[in-house]
């Protein structure tokens, strides 16, 4: 009883450093992905061609080859600072989601049927207006789904932290297997990503109901 | 009299297809002109061109005589004045396209409360401008028969309310010249009736209209010129008597007989 509240405590401590890269990347990919998005669909073609080679070499790596690179990568070309850990973790984990991120807005906004533009045109309104008047909650409709799924992907992303020795939810589940010759700690760790991924479904199956509403 | 509308010799071309040639007519106010023609002949491209949702590539366009669009002048293509240009014409779709997240009230109020914000005095008379644009929306479901449905959303509605809501929408604004592009072509029959009724009764009273149409009897009714159209061009003129009664050219005769 004594280990399993000890191993509890532990485990707790290790989600927390997992929900802490789970909400600052989510806080910050979600934001940022708008503007390659943006970019990704730009009628200035470099621009276009930029962003969307810059997505293409982001989803076409591993993501725990880009934590490796943002925490080793300075070092290596003779850059005299190196990130800190977790900000490693942080920096690779917003570029990757911010990339995929930005690929489920640009098929959201792309999906939206050009008279819903041209409807708003026609009424004399501006760009901005007929994006966040219009268009916009009818993307959000319709990209629920899809950000539902890559977020709660990201739950479990976040134990490829410890390449780097970030101590989340993983790491300390299987320290003690090395300190204790203990396994279960680590089926245990399960427990709570299911516990959070049930959660978020919850979360986002609600959300959906809310934009019932819409139909596009 | 001065003319509302004047076209002249308005050309569109895609690539290397020539869409519109040569299109030139004028519009009195409070008349109404109907477009016929067969499909791929440039009713809708004409309608979009006069929006402001294609730029032509060649002619003019004059509303009560001030020049909206000359093909000549750089200065009346900039993009900062297109907004405005706009407001002159309204444009109700062949498919609608309301707005799917508001109810039928909001899709009406929606413009007018954007332009409203605009006005210098906004912030200081808000709630009575408001109120002025909710009594608007609400006389002009009235007028359109919706009275009772102002609180629902658009896939609540049938499509000939669909129709009407975006009918209402168009006229929040007030625009001089309102434009139909195949109003009744996504309805069915029965449906369709309860439009043309809506669109009738704007033609009764004075609206100056121009309606691109399939149904022939109905353009025969409450247009006073009809115009067809072929390849691009006005292929004849005249009036509904002129037009269906007494058909000059084969080309409109074997349209009329086909229709
Ligand atoms: N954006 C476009 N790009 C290329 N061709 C177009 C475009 N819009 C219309 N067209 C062509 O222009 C012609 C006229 O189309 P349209 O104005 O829609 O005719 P209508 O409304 O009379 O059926 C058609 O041949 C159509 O294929
Ligand atoms: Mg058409």
């Amino acid at each position: 009883m004594a280990t399993f509240v000890t191993v509890s405590l532990k485990l707790l401590e290790g989600f927390g450093t997992t929900f802490f890269i789970f909400l600052i990347t989510l806080l910050l990919a979600i934001p940022l992905g708008l503007p390659i998005a943006l970019c990704s669909m730009s009628r200035f073609q470099p621009l276009r061609w930029l962003s969307r080679g810059f997505v293409w070499i982001i989803r076409g790596t591993p993501l725990m080859l880009q934590v490796i690179i943002v925490f080793y990568g300075p070092d290596l070309i003779g850059m005299p600072t190196s990130l800190p850990r977790m900000s490693a973790v942080v920096v690779a984990f917003v570029i990757n989601y911010a990339a995929y991120f930005s690929e489920i807005y640009r098929g959201g906004i792309e999906s939206i049927p050009k008279g819903q533009y041209e409807a708003g045109q026609v009424l004399g309104l501006r760009k901005g207006q007929i994006f966040f008047r219009i268009t916009f909650l009818q993307v959000i409709k319709r990209i629920i789904p899809p950000m539902s799924n890559e977020i709660i992907t990201l739950v479990k992303d976040t134990s490829l932290a410890r390449i780097i020795a970030v101590r989340e939810l993983i790491m300390e589940a299987s320290t003690f297997i090395k300190t204790q010759a203990l396994l279960w700690p680590l089926f245990y760790s399960g427990a709570f990503y299911l516990l959070f991924c049930g959660l978020l479904t919850i979360l986002f199956n609600r959300l959906e109901k809310r934009l019932d509403y819409i139909k596009v | 009299m001065q003319n509302i509308l004047e076209v002249q010799h308005l050309a569109k071309r895609f690539g290397s297809s020539e869409v519109l040639n040569d299109i030139s007519f004028s519009l009195a106010k409070g008349e109404v002109v109907s477009i016929i023609g067969s499909s791929g002949s440039g009713k809708t491209t004409l309608l979009r061109c006069l929006n402001f949702l294609e730029q032509p590539d060649a002619g003019r366009i004059l509303v009560s005589g001030e020049t909206l669009f000359d093909a000549e002048d750089p200065s009346t293509k900039l993009d900062r004045s297109l907004r405005h240009k706009r407001l002159h014409f309204g444009l109700v779709f062949q498919s609608f396209h309301l707005f799917p997240q508001y109810t039928a009230k909001r899709n009406i109020t929606l413009a007018m409360v954007l332009h409203a914000k605009e006005r210098p005095n906004y912030r200081a008379e808000k709630r009575e401008i408001l109120a002025e644009i909710d009594a608007r929306a609400e006389a002009l479901l009235a007028e359109v028969g919706l009275s009772e449905k102002a609180a629902l959303y658009p896939y609540q509605l049938s499509g000939g309310q669909q129709q009407r809501v975006a009918i209402a929408r168009a006229l929040a604004l007030n625009p001089e010249i309102l434009c139909f592009d195949e109003p009744t072509s996504a309805l069915d029959p029965e449906l369709s009736a309860e439009v043309l009724a809506t669109i009738r009764r704007l033609a009764d009273t004075g609206r100056t209209m121009i309606l691109v149409t399939h149904e022939m009897s109905f353009a025969r009714q409450v247009s006073s010129r009809v115009l067809f159209m072929a390849d691009g061009r006005i292929h004849e003129q005249g009036t509904p008597e002129e037009i269906f009664g007494a058909p000059k050219s084969p080309r409109l005769q074997s349209f009329l007989a086909n229709a």
